[in-house]
């Protein structure tokens, strides 16, 4: 089964600023893909290059088409929601409903208006009367009721109370997500998606920096608390990072040796956020 | 097909001056006929009923005509800038829509569908105001109002508008998309400067006046070359009105330049330069996104 996307040295600048420096990356169906960077790092341009709203040097494929070429055939297959509360304020609900409706092959209306009433906002109000978080759960309500191959969320739950971004991300996965589907998504809030998503790519100065799955994570990464007394031995074994941590020195390391790192303190398993910060806190001399 | 549809009624949803603009002016104009004093007892009975009703039926749909250029043209300069200004273009890119069909469904709304609502509203406001006109004055001056054939050829003089000014102002609709999808504020600034600017840098380093002279023409040019003047081409009636001679034309068919104006090389001059603006247009939608 083909990669549902496909980047190959894609690079994009804007002026002297080089948003993405021959990146690399791909994803396959049936995974849901955080795609996790600092700002500016490149995550919004390589979203909009992904969904074709930019143009690009290097190659790119998504679900088997040229993004910028091919815009409208890929928005029959794929869907994004690409910023915060984008629907236009003199939009009503069920004219929105109904425009999405009528141009998208693959809306499914009964899908909308269930999504819709569980958040009781209806039908003939218009955008600008709505509070932020609740434009977004319309907006949430079109995106989710196409059914679409690839889905494509930037920041999706911003706005959103911490109840309604749980509702929507078990949605997410329990009733939108089968094998069939692909989902990227960005957040600032890593920990919030870190237990649905299947793998991660780490995006840095406009590059990839980190492309895998979050079983690889788990059995490539471990961290290290040691004692000051046991920290050169620690060293030795060639960790990527270090942090100072109540009292104790937090060491990280790529394929360590557990055995050894074992005798030294206590070993846990990184977490994203964790190995995020590690990988893109720079190297120890 | 479904989808431009779609496209021109999000237009309305958008818009609703559209139609509200001809709504009130119908409605102030219906409310002039029911409360303002009928003057048009006073004219001496020698004036040709025909003129009255002619010069009524004019000046209704010359009104709604003007209102709706400058709306239109407002239009025109907004309709691709909103989408940036207020972020939702990336959720209008987010449907199987192509920048195509996307602009040519805003150049179709400014050229045609306005067009033919204000057509339509002006029609109704005459009918109403004739009915209302014919109920409260003497039966002169209603039965001025309702020469079927005057009413007939002001339905084919509003087609022949339409499909010639769409023509005609072709270019002048695609320069403004292009400022619509390319400016980052004050859009009515930028669709003035760049033609001053040019009209200016010509007459200075050059010393002529081509490009004023171009502009100008296809500002002001549009009566000229689409319909003939008054030169002897039309009949007249002439009638005697105390010492004044009252010119009516006898009928609007012999005012129409059809041959004329769709043989002028002009008319396709800047119908190609207009092709070429929208084109510019639809790049400029394709690859601008942020405002």
């Amino acid at each position: 089964m083909p990669a549902v996307i496909e980047a190959r040295d894609i690079t994009k600048k804007y002026g002297a600023h080089v948003a993405l420096d021959r990146a690399n990356f791909s994803a396959e169906a049936g995974r849901i893909v955080g795609l996790i960077g600092p700002n500016g790092a490149g995550k919004t341009t390589a979203l909009r290059a992904i969904l074709g709203l930019t143009a690009y040097q290097g190659q790119l494929q998504v679900l088997g088409r040229e993004p910028f070429r091919e815009r409208t055939a890929l928005m029959r297959d794929a869907c994004f929601i690409a910023d915060v509360a984008v629907l236009p304020a003199w939009l009503r609900v069920d004219h929105a409903i109904d425009f999405v409706a009528g141009v998208h092959p693959r809306f499914r209306r009964d899908r909308a208006l269930a999504l819709l009433a569980k958040t009781g906002i209806t039908g003939k109000r218009r955008m600008r009367e709505l509070s932020k978080g609740m434009q977004t759960q319309v907006h949430l309500a079109l995106t989710m009721a196409i059914d679409a191959k690839l889905l494509v969320l930037d920041e999706p739950t911003l706005g959103l109370d911490i109840l309604a971004r749980s509702a929507f991300y078990d949605a997410l996965v329990n009733d939108y997500m089968d094998e069939t589907r692909t989902i990227l998504i960005t957040t600032h809030q890593v920990e919030e998606i870190e237990n649905l998503l299947t793998d991660v790519l780490f995006i840095d100065k406009g590059r990839i920096v980190l492309d895998s799955s979050l079983d690889d994570i788990a059995t490539r990464y471990a961290a290290v608390a040691v004692a000051a007394d046991r920290i050169d031995a620690a060293r030795a074994e060639k960790p990527f990072h270090e942090r100072p941590m109540l009292g104790k020195v937090v060491l990280y390391y790529e394929r360590p040796n557990l055995a050894k790192l074992a005798t030294l303190g206590e070993v846990h398993t990184l977490s994203v956020a964790d190995l995020f910060v590690a990988k893109l806190s720079g190297v120890v001399e | 097909m479904n989808t431009t549809i779609w496209l021109v009624r999000r237009e309305f949803w958008e818009n609703r001056a559209i139609w509200m603009i001809p709504a009130v002016l119908g409605g102030i104009m219906i409310l002039a006929a029911l409360f303002g004093r009928i003057d048009l007892m006073a004219l001496p009975s020698q004036v040709p009923s025909r003129a009255v009703g002619g010069g009524f039926l004019l000046a209704v749909a010359a009104t709604f005509f003007a209102v709706m250029s400058i709306y239109s043209t407002w239009y025109l300069l907004d309709c691709l800038y909103a989408d940036r200004k207020d972020r939702s273009v990336l959720f209008w890119k987010s449907m199987p829509i192509s920048d195509t069909t996307t602009v040519m469904s805003k150049l179709g709304t400014a050229l045609i569908v306005i067009p033919v609502v204000y057509f339509l509203a002006g029609d109704l406001t005459t009918l109403m105001m004739a009915f209302i006109i014919s109920v409260r004055a003497s039966s002169t001056i209603g039965g001025a109002l309702w020469h079927v054939d005057l009413w007939l050829q002001l339905q084919v003089l509003w087609f022949y508008l339409i499909v010639t000014t769409a023509l005609w102002y072709l270019p002048i609709a695609a320069y403004l998309l292009v400022v619509s999808a390319w400016a980052k504020r004050a859009v009515m600034l930028w669709s003035l400067l760049p033609p001053l600017a040019l009209l200016l840098a010509e007459r200075w380093f050059l010393g002529t006046h081509v490009l004023a002279g171009q502009i100008g023409e296809r500002l002001l040019g549009y009566p000229r070359v689409a319909f003939h003047d008054d030169s002897g081409c039309c009949s007249w009636v002439t009638t005697a009105v105390d010492n004044d001679i009252i010119r009516t034309p006898a009928s609007i068919w012999g005012f129409f330049n059809v041959a004329g104006f769709f043989s002028s090389q002009e008319t396709w001059i800047g119908a190609a330069v207009g092709v070429a603006l929208i084109v510019c247009a639809i790049q400029l939608r394709t690859r601008r996104t942020e405002i």
